[in-house]
């Protein structure tokens, strides 16, 4: 079957599927869409039936929430094609920007689940055909168990890798945190679509790099810190991390930090802040070059960003609160131009 | 078309900003650099109430929730913005601020009532 997508500039078509999203069936064509959680709470990807079947999908998605379904409007992220069908999505346009690897739907095992804190969880998915993706990319995510999907970025990168790594947080309400958490899921399926996202780290814009995540949202930034250390970038560059956590025992990864630390020369720098706890030192008590400070993380970023950082680009990942009020430092405090910022927000 | 009082200049520090009940019309002013701009409350991308969600820094009016940003000197968008932000006429009269006001200026959104059978409004 066949979707047609017209926008305000231009008209173009794609195969769809009934059993693939028409975002999935559009990326995996190579056509920028617009989206932005792929999961159906955002709503950037909305777009009008104007003729054809169509299953809207998980209706109860709070992006849905928004749009006037009396009119056709679906979020393409959850809707899927029983037909021929043409919609019209409000962007300029959808043309390819740049080269990125299609995003398809995978179906892969969960392998390798290990507890990192308390309630920080990690667990890698085995995929039956390789994925190549960039530092700062996600995917989506769907067991059979519950409904809706869920974003994830991966917290490894590469060419045709045959082996995704998260970390996951728990989430006092979060379905699949709770799944992950209390059973024992290696050798699951999960459905995987990806790789997406455009927050990627970019090592030819030879620019200093801050990192602004909260709990685990720090699984982009350790992809960044990888691929950096990998290429001797911050031999050349500076890195600043901020990783904000409650206490000092909810900071993982410490042992990676240390060792991007020591191969960086004096050119990472990276602050664990907690939220909830008064820290004494100004460095952590078991990984002396990591640094330590009370407070937000974006409080703590903020205090140190009074220098030189405005021609940086700023990757900043966590929750949309805490999301919302780096933005503010970056812009404010840093003075980082818009398009120099790149970011994911959780909800 | 009458010039109406905002507010005392001294209400909006130095690169900040406020919303503001101007005979009616509610309005932010933001100060850029000791400068003035008045312009509708939220912003035209998704209805954001700017004077929460707006930051000003080097001359620029930026929303926090998306990045749409306008330079608050020329008005041109920057970045990704695609809509042009409506104003209104500023005069600065012994520390008084006033806006030039004929009607609420007022951005059309996609759930606006009213026809929107096109979708590409």
């Amino acid at each position: 079957m066949k979707i047609t997508v017209e926008t305000k500039l231009e008209s173009f078509q794609f195969p769809g599927f009934p059993e693939e999203t028409v975002l999935t069936a559009g990326l995996a064509a190579g056509y920028s869409l617009p989206y932005e959680c792929a999961t159906g709470t955002c709503g950037t990807c909305h777009a009008r039936v104007m003729d054809g079947p169509i299953d809207a999908g998980w209706t109860d998605a709070p992006g849905y929430a928004k749009l006037n379904r009396e009119k056709g409007d679906i979020l393409m992220c959850q809707a899927r094609p029983l037909g021929d069908c043409s919609l019209r999505v409000r962007s300029n346009t959808a043309q390819p920007k740049e080269l990125t690897p299609a995003a398809i739907k995978r179906i892969g095992r969960i392998e390798n689940t290990r507890r990192l804190t308390g309630d920080v969880i990690h667990f890698e998915v085995a995929l039956p055909s390789p994925m190549s993706f960039d530092a700062g990319q996600f995917v989506t995510c769907q067991v059979a168990s519950l409904a809706g999907r869920r974003a994830y970025s991966m917290v490894n990168f590469g060419k045709n890798l045959e082996r995704l790594h998260f970390v996951v947080k728990r989430k006092p309400t979060g379905k699949f945190s709770d799944w992950l958490f209390e059973n024992h899921v290696d050798g699951a399926e999960i459905e995987i679509v990806g790789p997406l996202g455009r927050a990627t780290f970019r090592p030819g814009e030879e620019r200093d790099v801050i990192c602004i995540a909260g709990g685990s949202g720090i699984a982009g930034m350790m992809s960044i810190l990888e691929h950096a250390s990998q290429m001797h970038y911050f031999h050349r560059h500076r890195g600043r991390v901020f990783f904000g956590v409650r206490t000092l025992a909810d900071a993982f990864y410490l042992e990676d930090f240390a060792k991007h630390i020591a191969s960086a020369n004096g050119g990472l720098e990276v602050t664990v802040a907690t939220s909830h706890e008064q820290v004494a030192t100004p460095l952590h008590p078991q990984f002396s070059s990591i640094g330590i400070a009370s407070g937000m993380v974006h409080e703590v970023a903020a205090a140190s960003m009074t220098d030189q950082w405005n021609n940086a680009i700023g990757f900043v990942a966590g929750p949309q609160p805490m999301v919302d009020a780096t933005l503010r430092v970056l812009i404010a405090e840093a003075g980082l131009r818009t398009d120099s910022i790149r970011f994911d927000k959780f909800s | 078309m009458t010039w109406k009082y905002v507010c005392s200049a001294t209400d909006v520090p130095k690169n900040t900003l406020k919303q503001f009940d101007a005979d009616g019309i509610m309005l932010v002013v933001a100060n850029y650099g000791g400068r003035f701009r008045a312009f509708p409350p939220v912003c035209p991308h998704m209805e954001e109430p700017l004077e929460e969600s707006g930051i000003i820094a080097n001359c620029v009016l930026t929303c926090s929730k998306h990045l749409w940003s306008w330079d608050l000197g020329t008005l041109s968008m920057l970045g990704e913005t695609e809509k042009p932000l409506k104003t209104y006429d500023v005069k600065e009269e012994e520390g008084k601020l006033f806006a030039l006001i004929d009607k609420e200026l007022v951005y059309e959104f996609e759930n606006s009532d009213g026809d929107d059978d096109d979708f590409f409004k």
